[in-house]
């Protein structure tokens, strides 16, 4: 039963998402450790109503929402 | 000069004229004074269109499409059927004259040359230095006698996935390769192993804490070996002495598509055996072919996935073998 997530990850062949998003351009690198999402991304573009905010380089780190999470971005 | 005959052991190589002039051939020819190669040689081109147990095809490039499989059985089409007539007759033998020893030819009889360069010459025929997309004929380069299209399937089953291992050799700290390596996740909670993935080839690792690796999504054996190699770089830059150790090709995934309907039903119930068909619970049939060891899906469209292989050699020979089989279901 503990296997079929294994199963899940061992099929490099499908779902490289991540590498999907890599090759898109934007994703430069990402890591999960002690349930941490670490990304960083190139190019970015913030929009809200107002404003656009355009940078070269974003760090997001994520938590899981259970806990209490933070998001920050440098 | 006596020329040795080749046998079929000594060739590494497929007898399908497709694949053909992507090959290094040379031309041993029999002696044509000696009636008994002359036999062997009939013996052969009967027995080679589908025994590929011991065939290595690793010189295929990897890139090879159906595209260019349809321009080379195109090219060679002339000679093709030349030489379907010639090998029938076995008084008329495809020799060159001693003089031209050495060389894939298109002699007066309608020899085996299988030399796309220059269908119409009748004379030795050298690959002029500008068409290097073959490789040079010598002497030592082996050939591939001329076989009918008909008894080929003509298509040549694409590389999908190959899955491999190795053995790095050194107990690893996975979370410190979680939080120093680009590109890595570790949830020892589902899995304890860091996913890792690489861009150039496109493969995903799994790396466990023994040392040992295991390397998915590569399109070839190289680019499997490849990319293994480039994880364990990425080990041992972060300070472990990794090695390689075992390297081995565990599974091989292949796929192409026969360009025709196929009745399932009729499948499975002229081969029991082999076959398992529920469409309720996969749309595809489940052929288990025992020689090759090799399990086939294999759907209506006519679309076939080939898997199990150890060596690409028993995905093209489990396809030839399935072929005609696939033709005599073929849909309306």
């Amino acid at each position: 039963m503990a296997y079929q997530l294994y199963r899940n990850t061992t099929l490099g062949n499908s779902l490289q998402e991540s590498l999907d998003e890599l090759i898109q351009g934007s994703l430069n690198t990402y890591r999960f450790c002690d349930n941490v999402w670490t990304f960083v991304l190139n190019d970015v573009e913030f929009r809200e109503v107002t404003e656009l905010i355009k940078v070269d380089k974003v760090k997001i780190v994520a938590c899981d929402g259970k806990n209490t999470g933070s998001n920050t971005t440098e | 000069i006596y020329q040795r005959f080749f046998s079929i052991d000594d060739l590494a190589l497929p007898r399908t004229p497709l694949l053909s002039p992507v090959v290094p051939y040379d031309v041993h020819i029999p002696n044509s004074s000696n009636p008994e190669t002359t036999f062997n040689l009939q013996l052969e081109v009967k027995e080679t269109c589908g025994n590929f147990s011991s065939v290595d095809l690793s010189f295929l490039p990897d890139e090879l499409t159906q595209e260019d499989i349809d321009q080379i059985v195109n090219q060679s089409q002339p000679e093709i059927e030349e030489n379907g007539k010639t090998l029938s007759r076995p008084s008329r033998l495809p020799f060159p004259s001693k003089r031209d020893a050495g060389l894939a030819l298109n002699s007066g009889s309608g020899s085996n040359s299988h030399s796309p360069l220059r269908p119409g010459d009748s004379e030795s025929v050298r690959p002029s230095p500008e068409k290097q997309h073959f490789l040079p004929l010598t002497s030592l380069t082996p050939m591939t006698p001329m076989i009918p299209v008909s008894e080929c399937s003509g298509i040549v089953p694409q590389l999908q996935n190959i899955v491999s291992t190795v053995n790095l050799a050194c107990k690893l700290d996975l979370k410190k390769i979680a939080l120093h390596a680009k590109n890595a996740e570790y949830n020892p909670k589902r899995l304890a192993a860091v996913i890792m993935r690489i861009r150039e080839p496109r493969t995903t690792a799994l790396i466990f804490s023994s040392g040992k690796m295991v390397c998915t999504g590569a399109k070839s054996e190289e680019q499997s070996r490849l990319a293994s190699r480039k994880y364990a770089r990425v080990v041992q830059k972060l300070g472990f002495p990794a090695r390689f150790l075992n390297f081995k090709i565990q599974n091989m995934v292949g796929s192409c598509d026969v360009r025709f309907p196929i009745r399932l039903e009729g499948l499975v119930l002229t081969h029991p055996e082999f076959s398992s068909y529920e469409p309720e619970l996969f749309p595809g049939l489940i052929f288990r072919m025992v020689k090759p060891q090799i399990v086939l899906l294999i759907f209506v469209s006519g679309k076939v996935v080939l898997t199990g292989a150890k060596e690409r050699s028993e995905i093209y020979e489990a396809f030839e073998n399935i072929y005609p089989i696939l033709k005599d279901f073929k849909k309306a």
